[in-house]
């Protein structure tokens, strides 16, 4: 397993199917990633990004494969940054991987890998997937998941839309919450969210676990305050006629977003399991 | 915290960011609202299915028709020469700021439609330059008298979609400074004097706009739409606004379901709202809609 960024593009092939490793990688680091991904920076940087490898395989008209290879703090935050966008279950590559005309990301250990081709073609997918079981065989262990995902109720649960992060902004994915940090989100609150499907109701779970009981109920407590109206009972209806509820019990809030009724926000915070 | 927008503007936000729990919107400044000019801004959408090819690529010809189109409809002028006469002087100096994102650019055919009808008004072409990441150290965007502001619109990953407004985010020395919480402040550089009351015209290319992000580069061509049109407006935050309604209407379409841009794209309400860039408010916006309409989203 590479020790450090720099091992991968020893691990990687010179040549591949007529397409050459150039020269010489880039090495970026959180100061200089804006620089390389155009607006795209600060989503790896609040996953705790560390740095990243960035290299190309040309052929001979000059076409150009781009690998990417991220070092995240942790492998929860590679979990996290692939997750992020993530729309269907494949696990071909790595831990999880997704594959869409002509990019293919996946996450393993602490990495997040990007392997991108345009346009697609038979030729450059095939060389795509080679790259990717090299990186994915060359990582030696897997990483652990995030174990707050593991408290989200199975029971109707879409496994595709589950998402981890640390950083408010990501609140929103699925569903307009707020432009602003209601719940108190930050580096050391590890949250996830998951969306449901029931009898043709779509709705969305939100866990955020606290370093300890007073932060949550502080956060529960201005959630309440400032979106449910006040709602003593942590439920409100909206006037779409869809329920919010929240719940707090010691270091973990849960909310319950666009829920077709009352029972059905009550009967899936009753399922999580503290 | 009690609701007080109003109703055409949370239907703007909820427009904009999709399903909200409720009649709470906790954007900054948002009860403050930006007069348009003279009433309602106008906003031109031309659409043109023949602006692509088979490959997808743009058409000169048909661009510079739907320019024409578009500036007259804007101007109310009978031809595009007398248009662009109402808007760009000979003496002036324009920078023309574009986009050169590599995967949607603000394309070679917009750029030079462009440059072609500035060159018939009287300037000089030494005085035109077309320019993106090098516009503060470029001459012509030193000197500038006048901006002409063009660019795709697309999801982006942390100002929710790269809009007009973002556009002028070259404008400052450290684009990045402007990020903290996810580019509400993109405004404020319209005000820096190196930009400040020299835009002429502001044209959203949506030729074929990026709805969605995958992957570090942002980019997959799965979630590009070929829609086929061309936004012109004076006011950069009303057709900012009716842009972003194509982008969230075009993910409903896409995932059939409601899913919100992530994160939201606040900072054109906030340019409204707080900066009184223009309007974000859709009952102080004039849409006024040329050719092709089928799933136009507006």
């Amino acid at each position: 397993m590479p020790e450090n960024i720099n091992e991968f593009y020893k691990l990687l092939p010179d040549s591949i199917a007529g397409w050459k490793k150039a020269d010489s990688p880039a090495i970026y680091t959180p100061e200089n990633l804006s620089t390389y991904i155009d607006g795209g920076a600060e989503l790896y940087i609040s996953y705790n990004f560390k740095n990243a490898l960035s290299m190309k395989y040309l052929d001979s008209a000059d076409n150009e494969i781009n690998v990417d290879i991220f070092e995240m703090g942790s492998a929860p935050d590679a979990f996290g940054v692939f997750a992020h966008s993530r729309e269907t279950l494949d696990d071909r590559f790595g831990q999880g991987s997704e594959y869409a005309a002509g990019l293919l990301t996946f996450w393993k250990g602490r990495y997040y890998i990007s392997i991108l081709a345009y346009p697609e073609t038979e030729e450059k997918k095939d060389v795509v997937f080679k790259l990717g079981q090299t990186i994915a065989g060359g990582i030696g262990s897997e990483g652990a998941l995030p174990p707050i995902i593991g408290l989200l109720p199975a029971d109707n649960l879409l496994p595709e839309t589950v998402r981890y992060f640390h950083h408010y902004i990501w609140l929103n994915s699925f569903y307009f919450v707020s432009n602003e940090n209601v719940l108190n989100i930050g580096n050391d609150t590890p949250a996830a969210l998951g969306k449901y499907r029931k009898g043709g109701a779509t709705f969305f779970l939100l866990l955020v676990r606290y370093p300890d009981a007073p932060r949550a109920e502080a956060a529960a407590r201005q959630f309440q305050k400032r979106l449910l109206d006040g709602a003593e009972d942590g439920m409100r209806p909206t006037k779409e006629g869809r329920w919010t509820g929240l719940r707090c019990r010691g270091d973990l809030v849960s909310v319950v977003f666009n829920a077709p009724d009352a029972p059905t926000v009550r009967a899936i915070l009753d399922k999580i399991k503290t | 915290m009690k609701p007080r927008e109003s109703i055409s503007r949370r239907q703007f936000i909820k427009s904009a960011s999709a399903a909200a729990i409720g009649t709470t919107l906790l954007l900054s400044g948002q009860e403050t609202t930006a007069p348009a000019k003279g009433g309602k801004s106008r906003v031109v959408l031309v659409r043109d299915l023949k602006v692509l090819d088979e490959n997808g690529r743009p058409q000169y010809a048909v661009v510079e028709e739907m320019l024409d189109s578009g500036i007259k409809a804007l101007t109310d002028m009978p031809d595009p020469q007398s248009a662009w006469k109402t808007i760009i002087k000979p003496d002036d100096i324009v920078g023309i700021k574009n986009n050169r994102w590599p995967y949607l650019r603000t394309t070679a055919e917009v750029e030079n439609a462009l440059k072609k009808r500035i060159i018939e008004v009287g300037v000089k072409e030494t005085n035109i330059s077309v320019d993106d990441l090098g516009v503060l150290q470029n001459p012509v965007f030193q000197k500038a008298t006048a901006l002409i502001n063009a660019r795709p619109m697309r999801s982006h990953h942390w100002a929710g979609v790269g809009s007009l407004i973002k556009n002028y985010i070259m404008f400052i020395p450290e684009p990045i400074s402007i990020h903290p919480d996810s580019c509400a402040d993109l405004a404020s550089i319209w005000n820096l004097p190196v930009v400040k009351g020299k835009t002429r015209l502001n044209v959203l290319v949506m030729f074929t706009p990026q709805f969605h992000s995958f992957g570090p580069h942002s980019f997959n061509p799965k979630y590009v739409w070929k829609y086929y049109g061309l936004m012109l407006g004076f006011d950069p935050v009303a057709v900012d606004a009716i842009g972003l309604r194509v982008i969230e209407a075009i993910r409903r379409e896409y995932f059939a379901e409601e899913r919100p841009l992530n994160p939201p794209a606040k900072h054109i309400a906030i340019a409204d709202s707080k900066y009184h860039l223009g309007t974000a408010d859709p009952e102080k916006i004039e849409l006024v809609k040329i050719g092709y309409d089928k799933e136009s989203f507006v």
